[in-house]
């Protein structure tokens, strides 16, 4: 029993780290039709800065937190003007190939810059031990679902409540109608881009505060793709919680099965969910216009 | 309207545009011609403008390059590869044709799109609260409170997601958004289509209310001549691109090649146009 608790937690940590990816999936989805493949790779080049940054300047808490989102902003507005806008207007498959091109140049970016060796991200505190009952988690575990918990509850609120999160999911819905109620859809797409790497980056940052820094943080991506999926696309919150479904997923199936089993286990899930309902589970089925 | 109609109809109104006196137009278009994809020539040399407190129809059957006309006017000829190759469009004073869609909505002209095109996952508040995008949150709930009026409806269905309402409620809803930023100019393209006359009515006396309560000015796009000369002061009527006729309304209503084949009031005369009519071409060359 006491296993069981032990893996949903761990479980549900690790499924935070997938979630808050899916999110940036989603979001850069819905406001301009994308899908970026070169969401883990956005993650790993912020972890690797952020990693540079504390290297430099210290690990404090504050200062990495606050260059973290930094970095992810810019990341995120240095692609949209650099690769994404000048593609507005070809074909939305082109443009989803350059985000392919983009994740390949970021994974040599980080072999060129630094090694294809983990190195422990120095940030302490993210292994301290928590004891709660009997569970035993890591200060960062406790974190990241607590962050993904925090930016869940904010971005409802803001896609619900402000204006210009209403004019997001105006512009997700009929950008050509957004222009023509004075929507500046360029600024709304490149908002979006950097809110997308900068959650990304933070997912990032935490797996390697977890589990070292390596060039093969990446991969969080192709896990937390399926997890996009899962949770439908466009929906920000579902694609969270589809990150913390295949989380336990995976982690009760590595735990009780075997490892390969958990590699693949997010997939035969999302491919068992998109047959029975092909626009995820909280995805939005078109609205038939009258 | 007691003298020879049909000159009364484009003698007089033609010479009073032709006068290129922009400054007492709030909207003036000059000589414009749209292109699609390089190659396709929707526009050719068309000129007309609104001024203010007005109601101007442009009339002219589907695929006349009405729509056109009101995407140039809007901006957004761009996001359908189509490009404004010649003329000017001067609104207030300034020449609007290479400005962005966000800064025309800023200097005052709005526009309905043809098909209403609601944020359909949206709510009606939510997509009122989209019309008044560019203003302060005060004006806004200054310009709700105005749209609630002219639209009670639209109150008791604020909260209902706007793709599920009636065609005629989707159209309020349209207009009640682009009403939400106080607009200098209304444009409207084709408000009646599909929609039962009870509801057109309802829509076009909103329209007639906003010009005489308000002094609104309105650009009225329509295939619905019938209606749309009932409400104008002046109109348009297009054919292929180009401005064929105008003039006041109520003068337009009465001529004979306008109800012959705009008006469906004559004798029948399929396959026939105004271009046929031999008196209009005379006039046409006197005119240019
Ligand atoms: N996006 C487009 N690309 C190419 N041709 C177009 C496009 N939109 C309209 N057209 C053409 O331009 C002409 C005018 O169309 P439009 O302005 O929509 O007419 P209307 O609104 O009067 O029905 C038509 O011949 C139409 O086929
Ligand atoms: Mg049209």
């Amino acid at each position: 029993m006491n296993y069981l608790i032990q893996l949903t937690a761990t479980g549900i940590a690790i499924g935070a780290i997938y979630g808050l990816i899916a999110m940036a999936f989603a979001l850069v989805y819905k406001s301009t039709g994308l899908i970026n493949f070169a969401q883990g790779e956005v993650a790993m080049m912020v972890a690797y800065l952020t990693w540079a940054f504390a290297g430099q300047f210290g690990s404090g808490l504050i200062g990495v937190a606050v260059f973290t989102i930094v970095a992810g902003m810019v990341l995120g507005l240095v692609i949209e003007r650099l690769l994404i806008r000048p593609m507005m207007g070809e074909p939305i498959f082109s443009i989803v190939l350059v985000t392919i091109g983009l994740a390949v140049i970021l994974r040599s970016l980080v072999l060129l810059i630094w090694d294809a060796s983990p190195h422990p991200m120095g940030i302490e505190a993210a292994s301290e031990l928590i004891r709660i009952g009997n569970l035993n988690m890591r200060a960062g575990q406790v974190f990241v679902i607590g962050l993904m918990g925090a930016l869940l509850v904010a971005s409802w609120a803001f896609f619900r409540y402000s204006r210009y999160g209403i004019a997001m999911r105006a512009v997700a819905d009929d950008d050509r109608t957004a222009l023509l109620m004075g929507v500046n859809t360029a600024r709304v797409q490149a908002v979006a881009w950097a809110a997308s790497s900068t959650i990304a980056g933070m997912a990032g940052v935490c797996f390697a505060a977890l589990y070292d820094i390596s060039p093969d943080i990446y991969s969080i991506g192709l896990k937390a793709f399926p997890a996009a999926i899962l949770g439908g696309l466009d929906a920000v919150l579902g694609s969270a919680f589809g990150g913390i479904i295949v989380g336990l997923i995976e982690n009760m199936t590595g735990g009780y099965m075997s490892s390969t089993i958990k590699e693949i286990s997010g997939f035969v899930l999302i491919v068992g969910v998109l047959m029975i309902r092909p626009s995820g589970l909280f995805g939005q089925r078109e609205i038939e216009r009258v | 309207m007691t003298t020879d109609q049909h000159h009364s109809v484009t003698g007089g109104a033609v010479k009073s545009t032709a006068v290129l006196d922009d400054s007492e137009n709030l909207l003036s278009i000059r000589n414009l011609k749209v292109v699609y994809n390089s190659s396709i020539e929707a526009v050719r040399d068309v000129s007309l403008s609104v001024s203010a407190g007005k109601i101007v129809a442009l009339l002219g059957a589907n695929g006349a390059g009405k729509s056109t006309i009101l995407k140039g006017v809007s901006g957004v000829l761009f996001t359908e590869d189509g490009e404004i190759e010649n003329g000017s469009i001067n609104f207030r004073g300034e020449n609007i044709s290479e400005l962005m869609p966000d800064l025309i909505v800023g200097r005052g002209l709005v526009q309905v799109p043809e098909g209403r095109r609601l944020f359909a996952p949206l709510t009606v508040h939510e997509n009122l609260v989209m019309g008044g995008h560019l203003v302060g949150s005060k004006v806004l709930a200054e310009r709700l409170e105005f749209v609630f009026e002219l639209f009670p409806r639209l109150k008791e269905k604020a909260s209902h997601i706007s793709g599920y309402l009636s065609g005629g409620e989707q159209q309020m809803v349209a207009v009640g958004r682009a009403l939400m930023s106080d607009p200098k100019l209304l444009c409207l393209d084709e408000p009646s289509l599909g929609l039962a006359p009870q509801i057109i009515d309802e829509i076009f006396k909103v329209l007639r209310k906003l010009r005489d309560e308000n002094g609104a000015s309105i650009l009225l796009v329509e295939q619905n001549a019938h209606r749309a000369l009932e409400i104008a002061d002046y109109a348009y009527i297009m054919e292929n691109g180009r401005v064929v006729m105008d003039g006041a309304a109520d003068a337009l209503a009465n001529n004979r090649d306008v109800k012959e084949f705009y008006l469906g009031l004559g004798e029948a005369s399929e396959g026939k146009s105004m271009r046929d009519v031999k008196h209009y071409k005379r006039r046409k060359r006197w005119l240019s």
